[in-house]
């Protein structure tokens, strides 16, 4: 024992230097890669950066290289797994260290009034027109002058029915005790505006309501479900589980549902008839933002319809761009749970942030969570 | 001097091995397994090894979380053996005080030090220009984390230690610094190399405090995985984890085996 | 340096002998900046400063977009006593109970296996003491999701654990064996293990086996030897073990997640909820200081008590 401290240190160390030295070289393929690609621009004078900040598994590692070999730049990416770890690093100085960000809707008015995002120079993304009408000037956003819609998609429910079962679509088979038969062992969602909107959809009242009565009775109701569940898990958990058959249904977004179905037909996913949640990613460039220019180019290159087409055909969420809509894989264009009917679309709802009004939330939650 | 262990202890031991050991063993043969979603048993691959040698990403952050890991180890050793030595040899002003802040770190929820951290991070920068997030910013944080840890279990050593060598030592015309050097620190070499493990185990598991003092290139694996995990596990994970635990047991076993036997086995203090 | 000698006699100088040194106050002053000084600067600037932000954070309001803005109020701390917009509901307070309930489980599991296992390597020869302590730490390189993650697949319905508990009788047939509190518990055991576990052992290592023999030589049985003999001697490093998985486990909330289902809410989850979904940074930031302010109100009691009882106290 006595004789391991220096031993075990030089030996660690010196492995720390091969590594070092090893992967060192690996990084240099793709600046080399470059130079063969016809630049559509002029070479910069400087080597060109940027740096993007977006949830993993969200971006097609095909369209980044795409990017990097056009613009002879090279991407470096972080990740993050909520919008609040963002907006906490943006605010802890990450606006000068990150390019584009990928926020969700509901956050943007909060960062738009922290001072954390700089706006769009239009004139530099001319492929913003490729946008569909829903995400021109939407209500998160006036005149899209902060930020472009990235992908958008719902929550629901994805399930496994049992045999010769024809699956009730509606909320109530997590909420309604009586149709605890049909649903078997369930997850719920591990995210507070989600769930309760949800909740909220199915009783009918406003995904947004700052009505303290009906917050509660959503919050004894979720309560209630809470006792029946197997607990809670994130929208990716759930559909894990549900694939593994350590739970029969799960309330997941589609995207993730999408894939789960892909890997395993016997399972579904569907939006309950009486409405949910609509949620849109967008892509925007932090205040202080390093490498300005570089990044609204990218921000056009991903609006390209190509592009766009490829990258919803990478992470199956929809698209917001209404010419890749077109260039999407057909079996996803007909998909119902990645692009819903016209008439499920007015069921519909964003998540609006409430200001003062969240801490309802907040506190109901906490009660469902922690009785 | 080796005791016979009773064999009780021995079984009980055994088994808690096996018991810290078993998801280890799922982790491995789950690295082989072709499903992609962590279920049920697909099939043996080793496609999750060969990506993984492809993925420029994941091994650039296994040598950030390795360098991390140890320069901040280092550091904190360091700064955590003199932190318990002073507090359990010498008394100053303020010395009760200062011991009880010193648990701060250890007490601390982790989002609470790394948002703490972040805004001190980001003040520095808008006066003095300095500490840019990235590589240095996440060391500097690991080591404010660790060092109460190494103290922690150095003191508890010297605690109870016998005097009486020391003062031999001295007695015999020893320096200060030789008494240290060649009494005190081979008796607590073993809860210094402790308080190195534990800090270095602290680093390498670091989620929290790692992604809000990092900056553009310096992820860490804990990071990726973290991401990857709320994705459900890439199978790639499991790959890299068995990869670790491969290297650092072979790397153990290597060390020690390299090692001089202890000199002076039957002399206790 | 001069002649010490004659200036001894003119002035003696206050020397106080602490371990065979004889030292003026003014060289243990020295000696403390050099030893434990680094440490404590380090410390002081990099944590204790900041964290006065936090306490700043935690009077302040929070505004409609979540940022801090003044005036400075107390709302945070009258919302933890119990005080929401629904009325008076004591949960927090519950939640910091159960957090602590499960921490000293947590602990006492540990101590169950720390125990066996420190005995254990401690009497291996030589080498093998290295590569068993070693051992223990290795899984703890492995990232703790992905060991928890490992866990709810040994405890899925068809794995062996749960056909054994089943044909036991002790979990039903089909269902997993988590969530639940069992699981939890393995859990947290198997991640705070070699916390409990180095520290011990530095001090099992070095026991003085004579006592032991005196005792048992004296007419004492297992339990007394055990008990006056080794348990005193193992005490700085049992006590110091228990400290490093007691503390931290307070606000641990991932292990309790996944293998709890995520259905109660601990301080580690009431924190993460309010620095992240609600971002209410200054309720946060109150939850989080009364939370450590009661954890080291602990410690200093504990140092108290010892003193009083003549042990060696934490501090």
């Amino acid at each position: 024992m006595k004789r391991i401290a220096p031993g075990t240190f030089a030996a660690a160390a010196l492995a720390a230097l091969a590594l070092t030295s090893c992967s060192g070289k690996k990084e240099e393929p793709a600046p080399a890669g470059q130079a063969a690609a016809p630049a559509a621009a002029p070479k910069p004078a400087e080597p060109c950066q940027l740096n993007l900040f977006i949830w993993s598994e969200y971006m097609d590692p095909e369209i980044v290289k795409a990017f990097e070999a056009k613009h002879s730049c090279k991407v470096t990416i972080d990740l993050y797994e909520d919008n609040e770890s963002m907006i906490a690093k943006l605010q802890g100085g990450g606006t000068s260290l990150y390019d584009v960000v990928v926020p969700g809707n509901y956050v943007i008015p909060a960062m738009v009034k922290l001072g954390l995002l700089a706006p769009l120079r239009k004139e530099n993304i001319p492929n913003l027109k490729n946008l569909d009408d829903k995400f021109v000037n939407p209500p998160y956003d006036k005149d899209n002058q902060y930020s472009a819609a990235y992908q958008w998609g719902t929550v629901g429910i994805f399930i496994r029915p049992k045999k010769g079962q024809k699956v009730d679509e509606t909320w109530g088979l997590l909420f309604d005790p009586k149709m605890a038969k049909q649903a078997g062992a369930f997850l719920l969602m591990d995210s507070i505006r989600e769930m309760m909107g949800s909740a909220l959809k199915y009783k009918g009242y406003p995904a947004n309501t700052s009505d303290p009565k009906q917050l509660q009775e959503i919050g004894k109701l979720l309560g209630d479900a809470k006792k029946r569940s197997q607990g809670f898990e994130g929208g990716v958990g759930g559909k894990n589980k549900v694939l593994a058959r350590a739970a029969n249904a799960a309330v997941v977004y589609n995207g993730d549902a999408v894939k789960g179905t892909k890997d395993d037909p016997e399972t579904y996913y569907f939006v309950p008839r009486e409405g949910g949640i609509i949620w849109v990613d967008n892509l925007a460039i932090p205040a202080k933002a390093p490498h300005r220019d570089v990044a609204e180019k990218f921000i056009d290159f991903i609006l390209d319809a190509k592009i766009g087409a490829q990258l919803s055909d990478f992470n199956q969420y929809a698209t917001p761009n209404k010419a890749s809509r077109e260039l999407v894989n057909a079996d996803d264009k007909k998909n119902p749970a990645i692009y819903p009917s016209a008439e499920m679309m007015q069921k519909l709802e964003f998540v609006v942030d409430l200001g003062d009004k969240n801490r309802l939330y907040d506190e109901i939650w906490t009660q469902v969570k922690s009785r | 001097m080796t005791r016979r262990i009773p064999l009780p202890v021995w079984l009980t031991s055994l088994l808690l091995y096996v018991f810290l050991y078993a998801p280890i063993a799922v982790v491995i043969v789950y690295s082989f397994n072709a499903a992609r979603y962590g279920g049920p048993w697909r099939g043996f691959t080793l496609r999750w090894y060969q990506s993984l040698l492809d993925n420029a990403d994941k091994v650039a952050a296994a040598r950030n979380t390795i360098v991390l890991g140890l320069a901040s180890t280092a550091v904190s050793t360091l700064l955590g053996t003199g932190l318990g030595y002073g507090l359990s040899r010498y008394r100053f002003p303020g010395k009760r005080l200062f011991a009880w802040l010193m648990y701060i770190p250890v007490v601390i929820p982790d989002i609470v030090m790394a948002v703490a951290m972040l805004m001190f991070y980001a003040l520095a920068r808008d006066l003095l220009g300095l500490f840019e997030l990235g590589m240095t910013t996440m060391v500097i944080a690991h080591v404010t984390f660790q060092i109460p840890f190494v103290a922690i279990v150095v003191r508890s050593r010297l605690v109870g230690m016998d005097p009486a060598i020391e003062e031999a030592a001295h007695d015999l015309g020893a320096t200060s610094w030789q008494t240290f050097r060649h009494v005190t620190l081979p008796q607590i070499l073993p809860a210094v190399v402790a308080g190195a493990m534990l800090a270095f185990t602290l680093s390498l598991d670091d989620f929290v405090v790692s992604f809000f003092t990092t900056g553009p290139g310096a992820t860490t694996l804990p990071i990726l995985i973290y991401s990857s995990v709320k994705r459900g596990i890439t199978p790639d994970i499991n790959a890299l984890s068995s990869i670790i635990v491969l290297v650092s047991v072979v790397g153990t076993v290597a060390v020690a085996l390299l090692q001089r036997p202890p000199r002076t086995e039957g002399t206790k203090t | 340096m001069g002649d010490p000698a004659p200036a001894a006699r003119l002035r003696p100088a206050r020397r106080e002998i602490r371990f065979g040194e004889a030292l003026t106050p003014l060289q243990g002053l020295a000696r403390s900046a050099l030893t434990a000084g680094p440490a404590i600067g380090w410390v002081t600037l990099f944590l204790l400063l900041p964290l006065l932000g936090i306490v700043l954070f935690s009077v302040l309001t929070r505004g409609p977009y979540g940022e801090l803005q003044l005036p400075f109020t107390f709302g945070s701390y009258s919302r933890l006593a119990g005080f929401g917009l629904f009325g008076f509901d004591p949960q927090y307070p519950l939640i910091i109970l159960r957090s602590v309930v499960l921490a000293a489980g947590t602990t006492a599991v540990c101590l169950l296996a720390a125990f066996p296992l420190a005995f254990f390597i401690a009497g291996l020869p030589g080498r093998a003491k290295g590569i068993a302590l070693t051992l223990v730490v290795i899984p703890f390189w492995t990232n703790l999701l992905i060991r928890t993650y490992a866990w709810q697949i040994l405890f899925a319905p068809d794995a062996l654990l749960t056909r054994a508990a089943v044909a036991v009788g002790l979990a039903e047939e089909g269902m997993p064996l988590y969530p639940s509190a069992f699981a939890v518990y393995v859990g947290m055991l198997c991640a705070y293990l070699p916390f409990l576990v180095l520290p011990l052992y530095t001090a099992v290592e070095k026991i003085d086996w004579s006592i032991a023999e005196a005792a048992s030589d004296l007419g004492a049985d297992g339990r007394r030897v055990f008990r006056h003999a080794i348990l005193p001697q193992v005490m700085p490093g049992m006590v110091a073990g228990m400290i490093l998985v007691f503390v931290p486990a307070t606000g641990q909330f991932v292990i309790p997640d996944l293998l709890g289902g995520a259905k109660t809410v601990l301080i580690g989850n009431a924190i993460q909820q309010q620095f992240g979904a609600s971002r209410d940074w200054p309720f946060g930031s109150a939850i989080a200081l009364v939370a450590m302010a009661l954890v080291l109100l602990g410690l200093w009691l504990q140092t108290r008590t010892a003193g009083k009882r003549g042990e060696e106290g934490l501090l």
